[in-house]
């Protein structure tokens, strides 16, 4: 009896891989995801949003000197006891799901929308500031990019600028 | 020593939900733990500040009072408070006080984190506390017993889906087939990239390594034949686990799937 309770369950699992549902969003669907888990992790290959940022100091005449672009993504070093205790790591890994979010938002929004309006817009600008005024405290300006790469077994493969922030001073 | 294959393997109910819940409550006290260390993250300069996060809430009142919630001193009361009831839970043993408390502060801290923290393990932690409530809340129309049972099944149909899923979903990708999204996902990683020369990057071992997880995450519900069956199955999950907290630095991952175990041993025994 219990091989085909097993079969059955196989099989209902089977039928939800193959049959779609329509997507339901709203602010409290997408507060409340956790409820509704799909247990897809690491599962798509592709293009995989990324946070640059610079940042620039005015010379007397105003005119702006940029610092190269650099990637603010999160690296940290291995260790076992991190089992246990690992807040940065995880930090690190909810800085990346932000940004995941935020190309999300951008990739739904309808075209000629604003993406200043967006909470993720705002999050990523409020850290790009912070990180930023950290590592350069004198300077004025600060500008960030969410570039695609394209990654294979070797390297990157493709990269293309999706969204290019105004140049905001610092408040 | 000899494993006797003839004679049925139960897991007792009462150990089964014991170990459950030293287990949960565990895995629950690392996060909470974490999420006090992480408080500075969320004030100031931080990345999750509450004056910008507050727009995602829709309705005015909710928004008023998650407001009086979040001030950096009552956030500090929730955590302590959510790590008394992990005390009490551990201690003693669940009850409709503990487990309520830890599932509303669970809602509140989703909603502090933007619906989840760290995607997957507050998928399986809300699982097993959704479980766990399941049974303490059945528990006033039922028998205790009857209760548990439909407590210990959902968080094993969940967690035995989870795998089955995660799995079935790399089988149709063929990047998974051919071994080269291990090693796209391993240089991506926070611990990445992998160093030119390392053993992850032969093609002959990330293929071998891919489909014998993948195989072996499609056949999780022939866990539920036999609880002899489930404890390996479950040894290989732990190693598995420990894996991807090595590689991807998710240690919650590791304690949110480990405390669905008792469940699945314990499920797996009732045929």
């Amino acid at each position: 009896m219990t091989i085909y309770w097993v079969i059955a369950y196989f099989l209902v699992l089977a039928l939800t891989l193959i049959y779609k549902t329509p997507i339901v969003q709203g602010p409290w669907l997408f507060l409340f995801r956790s409820f509704f888990p799909n247990w897809k992790f690491f599962h798509a290959v592709g293009y995989v949003p990324h946070l640059y940022a610079r940042a620039a100091l005015a010379n007397p005449k105003a005119e702006l000197t940029w610092t190269e672009w650099e990637h603010l993504y999160p690296r940290t070093s291995q260790s076992f006891w991190q089992l246990f205790h690992n807040p940065v790591t995880n930090l690190g890994l909810a800085q990346q799901n932000l940004i995941d979010h935020f190309w999300a938002d951008l990739n739904d929004a309808p075209e000629g929308c604003d993406p200043r309006q967006f909470v993720s817009y705002q999050m990523v600008a409020h850290f790009v500031q912070g990180v930023l005024k950290h590592k350069y405290p004198e300077h004025s300006h600060t500008q960030f990019e969410l570039r695609m790469l394209l990654d294979n077994a070797s390297g990157n493969v493709h990269t293309h600028v999706m969204l290019t922030s105004p140049e905001e001073a610092r408040l | 020593m000899t494993v006797d294959w003839g004679t049925p393997f139960v897991l007792s109910m009462p150990l089964a939900i014991r170990s459950l819940e030293l287990l949960f409550a565990l895995s629950v006290g690392i996060q909470t733990l974490e999420f006090w260390r992480l408080r500075p993250a969320m004030q100031n300069d931080g990345l999750w500040v509450w004056a910008i996060q507050r727009k995602d809430i829709p309705t005015p009142w909710i928004r008023l009072s998650l407001d009086a919630l979040f001030t950096p001193k009552m956030f500090n009361v929730l955590l302590l408070t959510r790590l008394l009831a992990l005390i009490s839970m551990a201690a003693q043993a669940c009850n409709l006080l503990n487990v309520g408390f830890l599932f509303v502060s669970n809602l509140a801290m989703l909603i502090r984190w933007r619906g989840a923290f760290n995607g997957g393990s507050d998928f399986m932690t809300l699982v097993v506390l959704t479980g766990l409530l399941i049974a303490q809340v059945a528990s006033y129309f039922t028998t205790s017993e009857m209760a548990w049972r439909a407590g210990l099944w959902y968080i094993t149909i969940q967690s035995i889906t989870s795998y089955f899923m995660s799995g079935s979903v790399k089988l149709l990708k063929p990047e998974w087939r051919d071994g080269s999204a291990m090693t796209i996902f391993l240089n991506a990683s926070i611990h990445g990239p992998l160093r030119t020369g390392h053993w992850l990057r032969k093609p002959w071992l990330t293929v071998t390594g891919s489909w014998a997880f993948i195989l072996w995450e499609c056949a999780a519900p022939l866990a539920l034949l036999e609880a002899r069956v489930a404890l390996v199955f479950c040894g290989i999950a732990a190693f598995f686990h420990f894996l991807v907290f090595w590689f991807f630095g998710l240690n919650r991952f590791f304690w949110a799937w480990i405390s669905t175990f008792p469940a699945i041993v314990w499920c797996s025994g009732q045929f």
